[in-house]
């Protein structure tokens, strides 16, 4: 009884240190309901189209200011740039920018471009010699040779143009950045973002180029997986028959690559745990999620300007949740493409009524 | 002084732990005809030299099909890396086609693009359908120190990787303050790249390449280097007694996040698989540990890669398990051994000393 009692009281004294609030529904989103609405985020695209469907492009995630930054790596294929350097124990906490891009391992080349657009505007950690290193982890997702040549692909000067382009205004999702070439389980894939506002200042958002393998819908009924995460802005699912959509041929070349962010101040080791949980809400959105053809990462970065000390647990459960939600916004957002022998459906135009737009 | 008793204590401890995989004796295993990474066969090693800094390919061609199995370790602190975590076992793709190390820092990744495209336009890669790959180049950078100028006037881009990659070749592989090397500190003298191979008495070949870069040093309070204990067959003939001048030894390089590293290619010409090379990775990687002292700190990026290039299979000598610690052993050595080289060969700098001129006594043998 005395053990009992005393565990009872150490389990209130834990719930008093992080009161469940965390996995409230719907999600209130912020002002823009973007990554952006985390303070110390811009968001730039850079999208190529080559005219008869391709397109492709890149999405860096700028954080001017820097961020603590973490990441999970669970997808079977990856290609990323600066993963080990966010892990717990090195030297390293603080991003710059993360990179999203098409193109497969070759895309990995628009960090190199984002790393010195950084530079050229004094933004990096400081190194010997009076140097700045600017830190930019990077994954990419494989679009190669859909409606396009197989070199139509980022390069460099997307990684620039994108950087270039990164404000903290509304995000534009859908056919974009780094989801312009995407698909997910056989429909047109894209960019989507969404965020939250937490107790206590604390904003979430998250940003996601969905490229998945797996489908993120009931084939029949069209409605979501994490539809019951969605918040009212996000959707309005309906239940309708409608066709079924064409069959993946994706199991070996998707990946699903993702950041959320917060304004709460992290350590390092506490962003890749954000990561982790965050990553849930991929695996909630999705089904298959992870696997051997998807290279699905998920980053976290803390701008941390709420020095409160954090309450992970609210802010990883409210990461996962808006991941589940970009997700469905960006499927949502994506638009078909018909150009010639070139066709995908979208999700909007496979079941109309679930979609306002 | 050529270290010859600690060498027998070495090659018995060798023979000791191959276990059933190792039939030779003692004194049996020699360095290959090049005592370099080149020797394994289907290794091809290419530098890119800027004014003060650069880029090395070491490039893994299999008997057949596209690519051999790779491993990776990563125990510095401020790493710089791209697609260390596709070489995980647990992830799909299997097999590498070239790994790159370079020296500026973050920036220095760009080469690995330049890579890619020498190997696409080569029809090598990953199949991703039709006549389409994707090269797997993963790569490691660090920060070299011995860039005179601020900032370096040069630093390796897509075109230095592009140019390593074109200029592969087998054979002996230039050392010292080349490629990756080429802007390299270790401690206190100059850097750069050293390369060592081992024959094995049953037919297994080990080499290492590695771009010494390292916070810590190479040398005792003495002067002499650490790791001439593991010379094979008079390797080292440059070298002697440093003379023990204590006060010329200088110290490690103050520590800091991003500011060295010491990376390395281990190959061997056994098939291996991906969970194998990550293991030789990690036993290879004490090569570094019993060469540099302090080493894998907080502002080392020390990565090290491992490449198994299919000429040989496993089951055929042995216990596989005892096959991985031979290969790992006599990768440890030889990662220890391209240290010594790569010290040997490093040349001054107008702002970085060499060892040879650092301690002159150890190196009056130098032809």
């Amino acid at each position: 009884m005395r053990l009992d009692t005393a565990l009872g009281g150490l389990l209130a004294s834990v719930a008093l240190a992080a009161p469940a609030l965390a996995q409230t529904l719907p999600q209130t989103p912020g002002p823009k309901n973007a990554i952006t609405d985390v303070p110390g985020i811009e968001v730039g695209h850079y999208t190529a189209t080559n005219g008869a469907g391709g397109m492709t492009g890149t999405t860096a995630i700028i954080a001017r200011g820097g961020a603590t930054a973490g990441v999970t790596q669970r997808g079977g294929a990856p290609g990323t740039r600066l993963t080990d350097l966010l892990k717990s124990e090195k030297a390293v906490g603080t991003a710059h920018a993360v990179v999203l891009s098409g193109g497969s391992a070759y895309g990995l080349a628009a960090a190199d471009g984002v790393t010195t657009c950084l530079a050229s505007q004094g933004i990096g950690t400081p190194v010997a010699n009076g140097a700045i290193v600017p830190i930019v982890p990077s994954a990419i997702l494989f679009d190669p040779g859909r409606c396009a040549p197989f070199n139509f692909r980022p390069d460099a000067s997307f990684g620039t143009n994108a950087c270039m382009a990164a404000n903290n205004g509304p995000v534009a999702m859908g056919n974009i950045g780094a989801g312009a070439g995407a698909r997910s389980g056989g429909i047109k894939g894209g960019i989507g973002t969404a965020s939250a506002v937490l107790p206590n200042g604390v904003v979430v958002g998250a940003i996601v180029a969905v490229n998945s393998s797996g489908s993120t819908f009931n084939a029949t009924t069209g409605q979501f997986f994490a539809g019951y995460i969605a918040s009212n802005p996000d959707l309005a699912v309906a239940l309708a028959p409608s066709p079924a959509p064409a069959e993946s041929n994706e199991l070996l070349r998707a990946t699903t690559i993702a950041v959320v962010a917060t304004n709460a101040r992290l350590t390092k080791a506490q962003a890749n745990k954000v990561a982790q949980m965050a990553d849930d809400g991929l695996a909630r959105a999705l089904r298959i999620a992870h696997g051997t053809g998807d290279g699905d990462t998920v980053f976290a970065l803390a701008t941390g300007t709420v020095t409160a000390n954090p309450n992970l647990n609210q802010i990883g459960g409210a990461a996962a949740d808006a991941l589940s939600r970009a997700i469905i916004r960006a499927i949502v957002a994506a638009k078909g493409i018909h150009v010639g022998t070139c066709n995908v459906n979208s999700y909007c135009e496979l079941f109309p009524q679930n979609c306002s737009q | 002084m050529r270290f010859s008793h600690l060498r027998t204590v070495v090659l018995l401890l060798l023979t000791g732990t191959a276990g059933s995989a190792g039939a030779g004796s003692a004194g049996a295993e020699t360095p290959g005809q090049n005592n370099a990474i080149t020797d394994v066969p289907g290794i091809t090693v290419g530098h890119y030299t800027g004014v003060d800094s650069g880029t090395t390919v070491v490039r893994a061609a299999p008997p057949t099909g596209q690519g051999v199995a790779g491993g990776v370790t990563q125990r510095g602190g401020s790493p710089g890396t791209r697609e260390t975590d596709l070489m995980r076992p647990d992830n799909m793709v299997e097999t590498m086609n070239a790994i790159v190390l370079s020296g500026g820092s973050m920036y220095g990744l760009a080469a690995a693009s330049g890579v890619m495209s020498c190997l696409e336009a080569a029809g090598i890669g990953f199949p991703v359908g039709g006549p389409n790959v994707v090269p797997i180049v993963p790569t490691a950078v660090s920060f070299d120190r011995a860039t005179c100028n601020a900032p370096p006037a040069s630093r390796p881009d897509f075109t230095s990787g592009l140019q390593a990659c074109l200029a592969a070749s087998g054979g002996p592989v230039a050392q010292g303050n080349v490629g990756a090397g080429t802007g390299a500190v270790s401690g206190g003298v100059k850097g750069g790249i050293g390369t060592a191979s081992v024959v094995l008495p049953n037919g297994i070949i080990v080499g290492a390449l590695v771009s010494l870069n390292s916070e810590g040093t190479a040398y005792n309070d003495d002067g002499d280097l650490t790791a001439a204990a593991f010379e094979l067959d008079n390797e080292f003939s440059a070298l002697t007694k440093a003379g023990g001048n204590r006060k010329r030894v200088p110290p490690s390089l103050p520590g800091g996040a991003l500011r060295s590293g010491t990376n390395a290619v281990v190959a061997t010409n056994v098939q291996l698989t991906k969970s194998q090379a990550t293991k030789i990775a990690e036993m290879a990687d004490d090569g570094i540990a019993r060469a540099v002292s302090p080493a894998h700190t907080p502002g080392d990026s020390d990565t090290l890669f491992v490449l198994g290039t299919a000429r040989i299979a496993i089951g055929t000598l042995g216990d596989a398990n005892a096959v991985v610690t031979q290969i790992g052993t006599a990768g440890a050595n030889a990662v220890s051994r391209a240290i010594v080289h790569a010290l040997i060969a490093a040349r001054s700098t107008p702002c970085q000393e060499s060892y040879c001129d650092t301690f002159p006594s150890a190196c009056r043998n130098r032809r």
